[in-house]
């Protein structure tokens, strides 16, 4: 009995060490694959584009015959983290891996994608954030911004021109003439993320001129050396964000399910302006049937010389990483041949930058050499920003894990509920930074 | 002779028990040993390294327990739970002891209510919660407004104080069906000598109730209570799905709170010691709460 145990395992091992080698053996080219190599990737980049993106998979797996791409659905009620660690503990990681905060945790799990055709590609700045000590853990799936989004039609009711809002006083005025011409100003959501991360995000953006000084604006709370309380873009920030509240005409609602209502009153033609990203688009126009809506600057001072007051927060909401540590070569190989088929190649690059009526996912395009540019407004808007080189940095990329979470469900919601005072916020802030790695000086997460 | 006999046939014996004992209880040993000793013994482990989740590069000594018992987010949410473990352990038994009462009387509807006291039981908790969820946020609110309902004007869920209560009626409403059944066991176990005597003796219903009925059934509200217990400690789902933690994490019950301080913010040190302290803290609660139920316990 125990004899045949001992050569039943003998078997089974030398049957696994086979595979191994059979798999691990380049015999074939890529054209002519024997065999095909299942490549898994975790979630579909956004649940927006879900179908999308599901879509280019399958067209991607009918194009060539040596590998399937298999997208396994993450908990969406879960962070990145959350759904990551337990499947690197069950070693069942997934090749392709998407996110954004998370990247310094993951660095020395995944490939180095230096010397790729796709990065290079892509602009060097937006691959810095997934830059870890020279390392080249990601690259970009698309470019995203965020501001003050309207409704055009609403807008163009009120006799309002975005192009010549340029102060915070200027925006007040625009509310009013809203409110004059019987429409509601905006809705300001108090959903978690986009006050921990996006809105947090005009405050970090806006503190420096340069890259630098942005950065030692967190070196600072990191140190527990800045005074929020009396730094003047924080006292402008919290300014904004009080006539944010005053003319917020959403109902209040802290939970997950008011983005759906910000959406549908948008889009419902009785708001004007919403504070959020253009992901919203294609919601918003589904929603609309059909209406136009833009995107401008959130300008923060009185005064429309102020650094960042015509500017929009661009950047990238993630980058793709590819574990090396659990996978084959093949599905390191394949993971990099679907990437570079979804932005390199002419059916790819339908898929990602097309319109949402035609299947695409309506990304901007972040690779040289696409062929084809999104039609939609705000998309052509947020081209025109980036082209007038008037964009802001996403500050938000270098927030260490779980911090947006803590000032984004606690602090914020506090301050917009009025739990708490704008003193207490900066206190609340300062104390949500103070000993967190310093990822963006190459430290450790 | 008869003695090395004897002890042969002992060990014959002892053998086959051996051998009857694994032929039985092998495998459920070994799947609880895999499935939960040898996770116990290494997150035990992992609480003394420096470990991250991924790996481990060191021991650092009781460095997590240290920092644990620092976070003052911990302490207010230890207090949150210890509140709710209380408050939900008394409601869910009175309600479930009632229910019980009610569905043993002879009423004509017993059965049907039977059932429906012990439905909700029956829906997952997320999904309750999730059901609940739109009940505060949305069906009352709306409600409120129109009927001009003041407590329900604004969302229980975005008051601390009002979530809390959320809380425990959702989960009183969940698990006083589950109880529910435990006390009717309790219940019709009484010998009918017993009542009739005491019906003889011209005690009053209330009076049979505390000095008969109560005192014969202990037994099951050891059991109960000590579930209820468990389960206050345990509570996560109905957390997660009705409230998720907010208004601004004050809602947070420990089980909610270790799992975002591991993989919330990758505190996987200090997340698994916590996990820790919480096993001590409930076991000795379960054991204190044991020993003392178990001396209400008579013997007929």
């Amino acid at each position: 009995m125990k004899k045949s145990m001992k050569l039943g395992a003998l078997a089974l091992t030398s049957a696994l060490a086979l595979s191994v080698v059979v798999v691990a053996t380049p015999s074939a080219t890529a054209a002519t694959c024997k065999k095909k190599t299942e490549v898994v990737m975790l979630g579909t980049i956004k649940v927006e584009i879900q179908n999308e993106f599901l879509a280019a998979a399958s067209a991607y797996n009918r194009s060539q015959n040596c590998y399937t791409l298999k997208s396994v659905p993450g908990d969406r009620s879960l962070t990145f983290l959350q759904n990551v660690a337990p499947k690197y503990a069950a070693k069942d990681a997934p090749t392709i891996m998407y996110t954004l905060q998370e990247i310094p945790d993951m660095a020395d799990k995944v490939m180095d994608w230096k010397g790729t055709k796709l990065v290079k590609l892509v602009s060097p700045g937006l691959l810095e954030a997934a830059k870890v000590g020279g390392k080249q853990v990601g690259v970009p799936s698309t470019a995203e911004a965020f501001g003050l989004l309207y409704n055009k039609k609403v807008i163009k009711a009120a006799g309002i021109d975005v192009t010549k809002i340029k102060t915070r006083a200027d925006l007040e005025a625009a509310f009013k003439k809203l409110q004059a011409a019987g429409k509601k100003p905006l809705h300001f959501s108090a959903i978690w993320w986009s006050l921990g991360a996006h809105f947090t995000n005009i405050f970090h953006t806006n503190v420096g001129k340069t890259k630098e000084a942005r950065l030692s604006g967190l070196d600072d709370l990191v140190a527990g050396k800045a005074n929020l309380a009396n730094n003047g873009t924080f006292k402008n920030w919290v300014a904004t964000m009080d006539l944010l509240k005053k003319y917020n005409a959403g109902k209040v609602n802290l939970t997950d399910t008011e983005y759906d209502a910000s959406i549908a009153n948008l889009a419902g033609g009785d708001f004007g302006f919403m504070f959020q990203g253009n992901w919203t688009e294609p919601n918003l126009i589904t929603a609309s049937k059909g209406d136009d809506f833009g995107i401008m600057p959130l300008p923060i001072s009185n005064n429309a010389k102020d650094y960042g007051n015509d500017s929009i927060p661009v950047g990238v909401p993630g980058y793709f990483m590819i574990d090396e540590q659990q996978s084959t070569t093949w599905q390191r190989k394949g993971a990099i041949d679907f990437l570079t088929w979804l932005y390199t190649s002419p059916a790819g690059q339908k898929r990602v930058a097309g319109p949402v009526e035609e299947g695409g996912m309506n990304f901007i395009p972040v690779y040289k050499g696409f062929k084809i540019e999104p039609k939609t407004f705000m998309a052509k808007e947020i081209s025109k920003f980036v082209v007038a080189g008037k964009t802001l940095d996403w500050m938000n990329s270098y927030y260490p894990a779980g911090l947006q979470e803590e000032v984004g469900k606690v602090s914020m919601q506090q301050y917009f509920t009025d739990k708490i005072s704008a003193a207490d916020l900066a206190k609340a802030i300062e104390n949500a930074w103070k000993g967190k790695p310093k990822t963006w000086r190459g430290e450790a997460a | 002779m008869i003695f090395l006999k004897a002890v042969k046939e002992a060990r014959v014996i002892s053998a086959r028990k051996t051998k009857k004992f694994l032929k039985f209880a092998g495998l459920p040993l070994a799947i609880f040993t895999i499935v939960l000793v040898v996770p116990f013994v290494n997150g035990f482990y992992y609480t003394f390294t420096d470990w991250n989740g991924f790996k481990t590069t060191k021991l650092i000594g009781f460095s997590n327990y240290a920092d644990s018992f620092a976070d003052p987010k911990f302490w207010s949410t230890l207090k949150f739970t210890a509140l709710f473990v209380v408050v939900s352990l008394v409601l869910v038994n009175v309600v479930a002891f009632g229910l019980a009462l009610i569905v043993t009387s002879k009423l004509r509807s017993r059965n049907i209510l039977r059932t429906f006291f012990f439905v909700p039981n029956l829906i997952g908790g997320v999904v309750l919660g999730v059901i609940w969820q739109f009940i505060f946020n949305s069906a009352l609110v709306t409600l409120a407004n129109k009927y001009d309902w003041e407590l329900f004007k604004q969302s229980w869920l975005q008051d601390t104080n009002k979530a809390f209560w959320a809380l425990i009626i959702v989960t009183v409403w969940q698990s006083s069906g589950y109880m529910m059944i435990i006390y009717i066991t309790g219940l019709v176990s009484i010998e009918n000598d017993v009542l009739e005597a005491s019906q003889i003796d011209g005690a009053s219903p209330l009076r049979t109730l505390f000095s008969i009925k109560i005192p014969l059934m202990a037994q099951a509200f050891t059991i109960a209570l000590f579930l209820t217990l468990r389960g206050g400690f345990m509570a996560y789902d109905v957390n997660v799905a009705l409230t998720g933690g907010g208004p601004f994490r004050t809602t947070e019950l420990i089980s909610l709170h270790i799992f975002q301080d591991a993989f919330g913010e990758g505190n996987f040190g200090t997340g698994q010691s916590k996990a820790v302290i919480m096993f001590i803290v409930v076991a000795l609660a379960a054991l204190v709460q044991v020993t003392i139920s178990k001396r209400y316990e008579v013997q007929r």
